[in-house]
């Protein structure tokens, strides 16, 4: 086996990970997949491609290359604010459409299929604007250092990982440790009750939203930084995050990460041993077997 | 008289708007008051409370807190007005500590009040206070009842609604969760309970009311309401007769 494998399977697990925490976070919350968090993937990683260039086109030296990386300090900025309005966008999309589901206590497929909607329709927004043309970050080519073991990365990748830990660990804390993370617990265990422990249910929901769509858009500048921005992008690594928040274990942020990771192993495990055209069978593969051993994932609670 | 803490005026309530389960109460609750409400199964008398507490649609009428208008307010709106309600089941969050649920009970008020309150409840109730790191799911029946009355009283609420806190315990539980609400009432706190235990519980409240199909039937003292001879057959459903009248 090439070692190689390993660290392109931490990579692709990471952006998964990340990606699937938003939607593990909105299903234990608001009780059903979101098929539009691929499309906050894709709108973070284009808001920051506009605003890098808007940032870099008004600052000269923004998009100067910060030593050993390929990106300037105009794209940390453009992800900051990018976080921002993706997070507007979802809070947008949940004003004008899932909150009317709520309100009229929808099923859990009308809501579904409002999300397959929402989907396509922000896809074929960003076509229109963008078009289908990839996009890219930087035209910087970095080499791969030598980590041992046979193993290489460039440094946009390690940093990639760095910040993926760094995210997590952030989430993890901000779910145990605070008054915020507690009362988003409580909402994803019994909603009703919650209200009548005096939990601003709405606001919590707010939240969830706003932490999702940001760590989505993180995601999404990862994937454009190490591959490509196209509209697509979010829509392609859909079910992997899926498969990563179920094989995690529905509203565990560790289960998304550690679940993301496996799929990212398994998938470039899959490209190296039987062909890049069963990536997903093989991740899909790992799935099943997994939730045949433990149903409720591996970090699930037991119902 | 003192001044209600809670008064309804044709207060209409309940799940579908055509099929309301609450038809019409007038209702008063003075301060310091310890009343019990009483009723055959479907009467309304659980969701009478749940909608006062904001978890059922109120579809009429009018609902007020201490003078204040409460009627389609959320739950966390009316408990920041001074009104904390106790569910029957389902009343704790079983993933969270002990520590955790009364961490979150104390979340309205301000950072330098929350620890002396936790306190305060722990003192009161040192069962859990031996245990606050345990998680609220592993409590036992009567444990859970004590921490859901502990986290509602944390925030010194001017009334305490408890929906049957008696469901599923044992005798012996029973007797100790109402000796702990005697203890509260004892303290000033304004009581206002929906029980199916009747004797046990006019043993412990000032006053009973009877809801009968969503409608206020009967009003009268605890001593009363004990005596009246035909009290099970006419407002207590043939389950209770017997209860009732004893």
């Amino acid at each position: 086996m090439n070692p190689q494998v390993v660290i392109d399977g931490l990579i692709a697990g990471s952006m998964i990970g990340l990606g699937a925490i938003g939607l593990t976070l909105v299903y234990s919350i608001l009780r059903f997949p979101n098929f539009a968090h691929g499309e906050m993937i894709a709108w973070g990683a284009y808001f920051a491609m506009s605003l890098s260039a808007l940032i870099g086109a008004v600052i000269g030296g923004a998009g100067a290359p910060i030593a050993p990386f390929s990106f300037g300090w105009g794209l940390v900025l453009a992800t900051i604010i990018a976080m921002g309005l993706t997070a507007l966008l979802a809070l947008a999309v949940d004003a004008v459409l899932f909150r009317i589901f709520r309100k009229r206590q929808s099923v859990m497929i009308i809501i579904v299929m409002a999300s397959f909607g929402a989907s396509m329709a922000l896809r074929s927004l960003l076509e229109f604007i963008y078009t289908s043309r990839p996009g890219y970050f930087t035209r910087e080519l970095q080499i791969a250092m030598p980590l041992g073991g046979g193993m290489r990365a460039t440094p946009d990748q390690l940093f990639a990982l760095g910040l993926t830990a760094l995210l997590v660990v952030f989430v993890h804390l901000l779910l145990t440790r605070t008054p915020t993370g507690r009362a988003m617990r409580a909402v994803s265990e019994n909603p009703s009750l919650s209200g009548l422990f005096g939990v601003d249910v709405d606001k919590v929901i707010r939240t969830v939203w706003i932490l999702g769509a940001a760590l989505a858009c993180a995601a999404g500048v990862m994937s454009g930084l190490l591959v490509q921005i196209r509209p697509y992008m979010g829509f392609d690594l859909l079910l992997p995050l899926f498969a990563a928040a179920i094989l995690g274990g529905i509203g565990s942020v560790p289960g998304a990460i550690v679940g993301g990771l496996i799929v990212g192993l398994g998938e470039a495990l899959a490209v190296q041993f039987v062909g890049a055209q069963w990536r997903a069978g093989v991740a899909f593969a790992i799935l099943v077997a997994i939730l045949l051993v433990r149903p409720t994932g591996l970090f699930g609670r037991q119902a | 008289m003192s001044a209600p803490v809670i008064e309804t005026r044709q207060f209409i309530a309940g799940y579908e708007r055509d099929l309301p389960i609450v038809n019409g109460i007038d209702f008063t609750l003075a301060k310091g008051e310890f009343v019990a409400i009483f009723g055959p199964n479907g009467a309304g008398k659980s969701t009478f409370v749940k909608a006062l507490a904001g978890v059922v649609p109120v579809f009429g009428g009018e609902a007020f807190l201490n003078g204040e208008p409460i009627g389609g307010l959320k739950p966390h709106a009316i408990l920041k007005r001074g009104m904390a309600f106790v569910p029957q089941t389902e009343n704790i969050f079983t993933t969270l500590s002990i520590h955790e649920n009364l961490q979150l009970a104390a979340a309205p008020l301000v950072r330098s009040a929350q620890g002396p309150a936790i306190r305060r409840m722990l003192d009161m109730f040192p069962d859990l206070a031996r245990q606050s790191g345990r998680l609220a799911g592993s409590l036992s029946g009567g444990q859970r009842q004590m921490l859901a009355v502990a986290r509602a009283l944390l925030l010194e609420p001017s009334v305490l609604v408890l929906d049957e806190p008696s469901a599923g315990l044992s005798p012996k539980l029973v007797s100790d969760v109402f000796s702990t609400l005697r203890e509260i009432s004892a303290t000033g706190v304004t009581i206002l309970l929906v029980e199916q235990n009747v004797r046990a519980a006019l043993r412990i409240v000032e006053r009973g009311v009877v809801l009968v199909d969503g409608r206020l039937r009967f009003d009268a003292s605890a001593e009363a309401l004990s005596s009246h001879p035909d009290l099970g057959a006419l407002f207590l459903g043939a389950d209770h007769a017997s209860e009732g009248a004893a």
